[in-house]
């Protein structure tokens, strides 16, 4: 196969924003592309465009040097454009084939045997008679990827791919991915992730603001020249000043604390014991799944444990809930900000008062006492930076970044001891992230602590004093940051032993 | 979001950037009108003249005094056990078995109402209404205390409850309770009058319950927006994970929405036996409680629309009556109503979070 796929001219505006603007750009078979770019730079308008999701305002596109015309994704695929969303278009309660046959024109047993070689050639291994339900984030992907490949795709659009995927399932990917290449395929890669690009990609398409910044080889490129073009500007990395007179007063210490569930999607902790002293950050690395939010969970009180595994402040807390533990001085953080840290649908003041104990007075005899959330919120919109001076506006209308600013202030606003957060960065843009750090190093500096749990070993290395490594379960022996290096975290990450 | 699929189309289906507050009240109305109009098209296809068949369904039942009154009458029991609801259904409870704990509180306070059978006196009925609301919370208690404890679905633990409360009923007025001077009829004595809710107007049937309907709705409504226990519903309803995180007792809490929710419903059992009918027998209740559950959710669990919301429906009752003697129509059309309401709404709930835009034809 000898594709070629050029974009001459392309624009879409929406109201109030250019999300594409007067792009141009060729790609032809055999190489991978990189479409990178910060959130909203527009590189999802791009491929919905590529994909017939949405038509564009202006500008035509060419496969193979013939006009392209697409009015809706039935079409891309008809014409032999694949696409695999970041988000999974499966129905959880139908079978892995059933899914599959939905969108198909063939019949049942050509469409068994297809898929059956078509997951021979690429070494998949699938039980498609199970519902998807039951399959992992990687697994889920492989059947998307199926479904493409089972229109014999000339070009195949993977948006975000990584996102949801381990170590392990994403360098699975990659070799399909260049099997595929190297089969004729051509491959357009969406991503922000700047090692993805270095790794994976031939040659690198940058977005940034509805405009195409650069096209370059990957062989001219280096992780801080991409940054620079993707973020605009030199990044500004907060570094912590890193001090030697932390105290040693110790503030939480937990001890032989093990955790296990009956369910088998959860994982089970096996005697951890750590201690953490007060201005200290101690990072716990790790690749998702391996017990971090059983973990958060046993820290925040959300499960109970025994008394006298967590210590804190010289108090024996392990069998209070969240709210008891607030009492202590102590705040949380958790990964899934719309559906646990914050209510979307419900205003902002409402969720400030989410985090309350006795001396906020948000409820007074069991009666809301909305003119105090209201001032309480005033005050952690205007020293948190969070966009917006309309503490009635309803949560979903903040952007990720202006969420976790007010989720952090909420927390942090009652000045704390111990500040728990997990992933405290996740999806948000380079500013948002920056905003996040400096939060958190200034709060160690006030003689605060964190326990900060993160799957992003970057932000790990810049934030804590101490780390540790949960894999399965258990957690490797605590180590100075300083003395860490990234090669050491992914040994560790991956369950090798160090010295 | 737009998802242009076809330029061709002449109606666009158009995602909400949010659901529309007005559109969330008028739907309910939408579906009633939608209702209305299936109907016509249901009596018509059964031969009937479709106004004149919607006249005697929805018009002449209340076209009077005594309808008015009978209407009131319908839609009290209804209101009450839907505000009950609402506690549940807010917080993410799915108590199914309101027409039981109405059965059960109507058992307890029919046999309080029996021991005085031949006495008078100003305490008898408080004594008699307190039981009636106790049954209904023992009864809504079962499911409660087997989902916080045992981790048992209490949408099947409640709905099977209806139909062990309504056996005990039968037993009741067949076997201990009947009354021994009514010749084997499967029913008890009457209470004496100071076990009776008083009649409001001389001729009519509308009784004093009404009052203990439109004081939950003023409380529930004081509860839901007012309170601490309201907040703490709302998060629960949005997402138990987030509830979990800010500490609340969840358990204690599914308890007392159940508890709260069984004593609404055991009161309305209480207005049916000793409002105008005075003594306990077989059907105690139309399905009130399975009814209230449709009285909820048109409503949109708002107290104030439960009040409309229970009058609507209760003119299903009276209709499907009228209908039944003027037009030989079966009562159960009433019920086919009902659903046809509920149907409705869910349907027009798909327009809280889309649109639809009419376009030219693109040629």
């Amino acid at each position: 196969m000898n594709t070629n796929l050029k974009i001459s001219n392309v624009s879409k505006i929406y109201p109030g924003c250019i999300a594409n603007d007067n792009i141009s750009l060729e790609f032809k078979s055999g190489k991978i592309y990189a479409l990178l770019g910060e959130n909203g730079a527009g590189k999802s308008t791009l491929v919905k465009i590529l994909s017939g999701v949405i038509i564009p305002d202006k500008g035509e596109i060419f496969l193979n040097n013939k006009i392209l015309k697409l009015k809706s994704p039935i079409d891309a695929k008809k014409k032999k454009i694949g696409m695999v969303f970041q988000h999974f278009n499966l129905f959880e309660t139908l079978s892995v084939f059933e899914n599959l046959i939905i969108d198909s024109d063939e019949n049942r047993e050509n469409l068994h045997e297809k898929i059956q070689s078509i997951m021979k050639k690429y070494n998949f291994s699938i039980d498609l008679d199970i519902p998807v339900l039951n399959l992992s984030a990687g697994q889920k992907q492989k059947v998307e990827i199926i479904r493409c490949l089972i229109r014999n795709p000339e070009v195949l659009i993977m948006d975000e791919p990584t996102s949801v995927l381990t170590e392990q399932e994403t360098s699975e990917l990659f070799s399909s991915l260049r099997q595929f290449s190297m089969e004729g395929i051509l491959i357009i890669y969406i991503t922000h992730k700047l090692k993805e690009v270095m790794s994976l990609c031939d040659e690198v398409a940058v977005m940034r603001k509805g405009k195409l910044v650069s096209v370059s080889k990957i062989v001219n490129e280096k992780i801080e020249t991409l940054a620079n073009k993707m973020v605009g500007q030199n990044l500004k990395t907060v570094r912590k000043s890193i001090s030697n007179e932390r105290s040693s007063e110790k503030l939480i210490k937990i001890s032989n604390l093990s955790f296990s569930s009956e369910d088998p999607f959860e994982t089970n902790l096996v005697n951890i014991n750590f201690e953490v002293n007060r201005g200290e950050c101690l990072g716990i690395a790790g690749i998702s799944g391996n017990g971090q939010s059983e973990l958060f969970q046993i820290l925040s009180g959300e499960i109970i444990s025994d008394k006298n595994s967590i210590e804190f402040n010289s108090n024996f807390i392990g069998n209070l809930n969240p709210q008891e533990r607030r009492e202590y001085l102590m705040a949380f953080s958790p990964e899934d900000r719309l559906e646990q840290a914050a209510i979307p649908q419900m205003k902002i003041f409402e969720n400030v008062a989410l985090n309350n104990f006795k001396s906020s007075n948000f409820f007074n005899n069991g009666l809301i006492n909305e003119n105090k959330i209201k001032e309480h919120a005033k005050k952690i919109i205007s020293d948190f930076n969070v966009n917006t001076d309309n503490i009635e506006l309803k949560s979903q209308f903040l952007s990720g970044g202006n969420l976790q600013k007010l989720i952090i202030g909420r927390e942090l606003i009652t000045s704390p001891d111990l500040l728990i957060c997990f992933n405290p960065t996740w999806g948000l843009d380079v500013g948002a992230i920056n905003y996040i750090h400096k939060t958190l190093i200034k709060i160690n500096d006030q003689n605060k602590s964190i326990i900060l749990i993160s799957t992003d070993t970057d932000e790990l290395l810049k934030l804590s004093d101490k780390i540790s490594v949960i894999h399965k379960g258990k957690l490797s022996k605590i180590m100075n940051s300083d003395e860490v290096t990234s090669e050491k975290l992914g040994i560790l990450m991956g369950g090798g032993e160090i010295d | 979001m737009e998802y242009l699929w076809e330029e061709e189309k002449l109606i666009k289906i158009v995602k909400r950037d949010q659901p529309s507050r007005a559109i969330f009240f008028l739907t309910p109305v939408l579906a009633i009108f939608l209702t209305l109009v299936a109907g016509g098209l249901i009596f018509y296809i059964l031969g009937f003249k479709p106004f004149e068949a919607l006249k005697f369904f929805f018009i002449v039942p209340i076209a009077d005094m005594y309808g008015f009154s009978e209407l009131l009458l319908k839609a009290t029991p209804l209101c009450l056990i839907a505000i009950g609801l609402s506690f549940c259904f807010k917080s993410n409870n799915w108590n199914i078995g309101a027409e039981g704990q109405l059965t059960f509180g109507a058992i307890i306070s029919g046999g309080v109402a029996l021991l005085f059978y031949d006495q008078e006196g100003f305490y008898i009925l408080p004594i008699v209404i307190l039981a009636g609301a106790i049954g209904g919370m023992l009864y809504a208690s079962i499911p409660a205390i087997l989902k916080t404890y045992f981790n048992t679905n209490e949408i099947l633990v409640s709905l099977m409850l209806v139909y062990v409360s309504k056996l005990i009923l039968d037993y009741l007025v067949v076997g201990p309770w009947s009354n021994p001077e009514g010749f084997n009829f499967p029913e008890t004595r009457q209470f004496s009058d100071s076990a009776r809710l008083p009649l409001l107007v001389e001729g009519l049937r509308i009784h004093a319950g009404i009052f203990l309907a439109l004081a939950a709705v003023v409380i529930s409504w004081f509860i839901f927006y007012k309170t601490y226990l309201g907040f703490q519903m709302k998060v629960s309803g949005f997402s138990l994970k987030t509830a979990k995180y800010a500490g609340y007792k969840g358990k204690k809490m599914i308890i007392l929405v159940f508890l709260i929710s069984g004593a609404c419903a055991g009161l309305a059992g209480v207005g049916e036996i000793t409002g105008p009918i005075g003594q306990l027998h077989r059907e105690v209740s139309p399905d009130y409680g399975f009814t209230a559950i449709i009285v909820a959710f048109l409503g949109r669990l708002n107290p104030v629309g439960i009040i409309f919301a229970s009058l609507v429906v209760a003119i299903t009752y009276l209709g499907a009556e009228t209908a039944q003697i003027f037009m030989q129509i079966p009562k159960y059309t009433g019920q086919v109503f009902q659903g046809m309401i509920l149907f409705f709404l869910l349907a027009s709930d798909y327009l809280l979070f889309f649109k639809i835009k009419f376009i030219g034809s693109k040629k």
